[in-house]
């Protein structure tokens, strides 16, 4: 016992050391392998004021391009509106967007984010408070930028599409074959499209769209253009070069998409499984 | 003393604001990304009890992963640096030992002293933190290279910073 005690008092040092580094590096790889985005994250209310506080100094500095931007996307939504064809006279249309009752997009301000880290994170100024909670995507005006993780009553952090983890199932909309966008911690405006077999064709300067199989993103939302194409022919399938549409760097106001069927779809997921289960 | 322990206090929350508000958003492409705050760490006064700089640092890496939302990897490097801090003072230690009034800085220890203090552990503490970034070794070199050339980067606004409150205190 005695020896013990002596022990601690000779080498509380180096003791101390390993234990303050096992805790860091705990963190680290509970992060790393199961998203845990607990308390400790910019989504908390004193990193998340600071962001804001900044963010509402810097915002002013922006708005010009902020403005035209909008302005730009106001211009593109009215003349896909006007280019819809009138169905109003020959059908009730309940839908308030269009994606009818499934989606409602909750539009959020940028307080922070970075693009030079191997996994970046994106914090918003919306939270609980909201409506947001974790698993809703979120996209500009330009493409697909991110997912929520982490939610706190007035602030979100968000894994970026430039994130290690990141993974999303999309597809060519010319030929629409599947595959998954992956970024691999290079260039903040490439991602990499896998897994299409080599019997497609695919040029330089397609869009690549996601597929709406998961909840988190609706059908059709742009996230990149093909850029270049290389044959794996091991493997049988390309490895897609694609240039993203969301300006990472210039990214400030975005939209989460709420699945409003989610839970739905979720409960009866559960269910079935439960079900199967019961009858084993 | 406690006019030691507000100073130090003060350089936290500067150091800590100038991180994650300036630096953390400099545009100088994934190879150059400083962490000026571990001078805070440097700075702590040479006579610090080796276990409090320990207890210091690993707070410190702490409060800058919350803003980074890199959970841990700052903790871990600034620990592993207050580990090899002892050991870097007694390598560079001046002939002999540290006069009382010593401080850790360009001002009381000179330049040539300062560069291999701070360049030292500035070495070490990048190694473990973009090392556990990538966490594989798959891209070593990569890896190597953005620890050299932030390295460097974080190296040099150290040097200035150590100039500037050099001037101020003229």
């Amino acid at each position: 016992m005695y020896g013990i005690i002596a022990f601690f008092r000779r080498n509380y040092f180096a003791v101390l050391f390993v234990a303050l580094e096992f805790f860091s590096l705990y963190f680290v790889f509970r992060d790393n392998y199961y998203h845990q985005a607990g308390f400790f994250n910019s989504a908390n209310s004193v990193a998340g004021s600071v962001y804001k506080t900044y963010s509402g100094i810097t915002g002013y500095f922006n708005l010009k391009s902020e403005n035209e931007r909008l302005s730009e996307e106001n211009t593109r939504l009215q003349n896909a509106l006007s280019a819809l064809p009138d169905t109003s006279k020959h059908v009730k249309v309940p839908k308030t967007n269009p994606y009818g009752d499934q989606y409602n997009f909750i539009s959020a301000e940028i307080i922070d984010n970075s693009t030079n880290m191997i996994s970046n994170y994106i914090t918003l100024n919306v939270g609980k408070r909201e409506g947001i909670t974790e698993g809703m995507g979120i996209v500009s005006s330009a493409g697909v930028a991110g997912i929520v993780l982490s939610v706190s009553d007035h602030y979100s952090v968000a894994m970026s599409m430039l994130h290690k983890n990141f993974q999303l199932s999309a597809m060519l909309k010319k030929g629409g074959a599947f595959g998954t966008v992956v970024w691999k911690g290079e260039d903040y405006r490439y991602a990499w499209l896998m897994q299409i077999p080599m019997s497609e064709k695919v040029t330089p300067g397609d869009t690549i769209i996601t597929s709406g199989y998961s909840t988190i993103f609706p059908k059709a939302i742009t996230i990149g253009v093909v850029e270049e194409v290389t044959p794996l022919p091991t493997e049988y399938f390309y490895k897609i070069k694609m240039r993203l549409t969301t300006n990472f760097k210039k990214l400030r106001f975005v939209y989460v998409i709420s699945d409003l069927t989610k839970k739905e779809k979720t409960d009866l997921e559960e269910a079935t499984y439960k079900a199967n289960n019961e009858g084993k | 003393m406690i006019n030691e322990l507000a100073k130090n206090t003060g350089r936290f929350f500067v150091f800590l604001l100038i991180q994650v508000l300036i630096l953390k958003h400099l545009e100088l492409g994934r190879f150059i990304n400083p962490f000026l705050y571990v001078l805070f760490i440097l700075m702590l006064p040479i006579r610090t009890g080796k276990a409090l700089v320990l207890f210091i640092a690993f707070i410190t890496g702490l409060t800058i992963d919350m803003f980074y939302n890199t959970w841990g990897m700052n903790a871990a490097a600034c620990v592993f640096m207050a580990y090899c801090r002892p050991w870097v003072l007694r390598v560079y230690a001046p002939k002999g030992e540290y006069d009382a009034s010593a401080k850790p800085t360009l001002q009381s220890l000179g330049t040539p002293w300062m560069l291999s203090y701070a360049g030292t552990l500035v070495f070490f503490h990048h190694l473990v933190l973009f090392f556990l970034e990538a966490l594989t070794l798959s891209t070593f070199f990569t890896t190597f290279a953005k620890v050299i050339l932030s390295g460097a980067a974080t190296l040099g606004l150290i040097m200035l910073s150590q100039l500037i409150m050099q001037r101020r205190r003229q």
